[in-house]
């Protein structure tokens, strides 16, 4: 059977991603770092409308975690595999340059890039020999404009960017996808300090994006119908850049 | 298993599982050059090669092997160990 893995899925637009594609019929992985309080609820909804769904919880910037995890689903789905993978983890460490810490710096970058690195490897070769597979990168309005005070963050983003277009043409021949949305600004924990009153004054559509009409992107591009789609950046930011 | 057990299951999904020419492989055929195993047809090689003879295939020790029979070799050394 295939199953759906998305990181970061216990809230945000991970967990909007991960109830869309419960409620396309894909069994779901649910992956979180620490909110397990959240997660189980998200396991829940998921299950009360009638999906499938389980967690697997680990630090998606720590390669040994990630095997571990990976190995011990493996080991309970012997004839299953991830079909569809959604990178969506990601952290937020805000500090203009000169003041930014090699911590924030390189958490940032642990957490997005090495992630995508370690977990898409892992679960790449299983895609590769099923030719079948799409992986779906959430970055950011801030990997394609960058945004001041998010060094770090646009860096991260960007570099999966490059990395999406790199691997789609490196895996193309095996029926394997690749894309990335880069959402603008949508309602979520993440964004909610900002002051969305001035914020959306800049956004032609008048508003902040919802998480569940990024999850209605990403489940599109996960779709057998997405085929012929790969190495593209999706934006959906509602107007905001082009 | 003995070593022709081992160089007919490798030629054997060789041919069925990634349809390349039978008459091409040979002990001394080299991999990429003349049967024409290419960067990703390696991955699939090495699912099947773990799957087949039960052990996992260390990317570093490939980067010196060749041609098809320096691979069975390797498989043969690894089964034995």
């Amino acid at each position: 059977m295939e199953y759906a893995l998305v990181t970061g899925a216990s809230r945000g637009i991970g967990r909007a991603v991960a109830e869309r594609l419960a409620q396309d019929g894909m069994p779901v992985v649910i992956n979180y770092k620490s909110n397990a309080t959240a997660a189980e609820e998200t396991k829940k909804a998921i299950e009360e409308a009638g999906g499938v769904c389980e967690l697997l919880p680990f630090d998606t910037s720590d390669p040994k975690a990630i095997e571990a995890a990976v190995e011990q689903w493996q080991e309970k789905h012997p004839d299953d595999y991830v079909s569809v993978l959604v990178n969506n983890a990601g952290i937020r460490q805000d500090n203009i340059l000169v003041f930014m810490t090699d911590e924030q710096w390189h958490s940032v970058l642990d957490t997005t890039l090495n992630g995508f690195f370690y977990l898409t490897r892992r679960v790449m070769k299983d895609m590769m020999t099923h030719r079948n597979g799409r992986i779906v990168n959430v970055v950011s309005l801030s990997g394609l404009k960058g945004m001041p005070g998010q060094t770090n963050y646009s860096a991260a983003k960007a570099a999966v960017i490059g990395a999406t277009k790199a691997l789609a043409q490196e895996v193309a021949p095996r029926k394997v996808t690749v894309n990335a949305v880069a959402p603008g600004f949508i309602a979520t924990d993440m964004t909610k300090e900002l002051d969305e009153g001035e914020l959306k004054k800049l956004i032609p559509v008048g508003r902040f994006g919802k998480p569940e009409e990024v999850a209605s992107l990403v489940s599109f591009l996960a779709s057998k119908e997405a085929a012929y789609i790969t190495g593209q950046v999706v934006s959906i930011n509602g107007g905001l850049y082009t | 298993m003995t070593r022709q057990e081992i160089e007919d299951k490798v030629k054997n999904f060789l041919v069925e599982e990634l349809e390349f020419d039978e008459e091409n492989i040979k002990p001394e055929a080299r991999l990429k050059e003349d049967i024409g195993v290419d960067s990703l047809d390696f991955v699939d090689i090495v699912v099947i090669v773990e799957k087949t003879f039960g052990f996992k295939i260390v990317a570093e020790e490939m980067k010196t092997i060749k041609t098809f029979g320096q691979f069975c070799d390797y498989i043969e050394t690894k089964i034995q160990a």
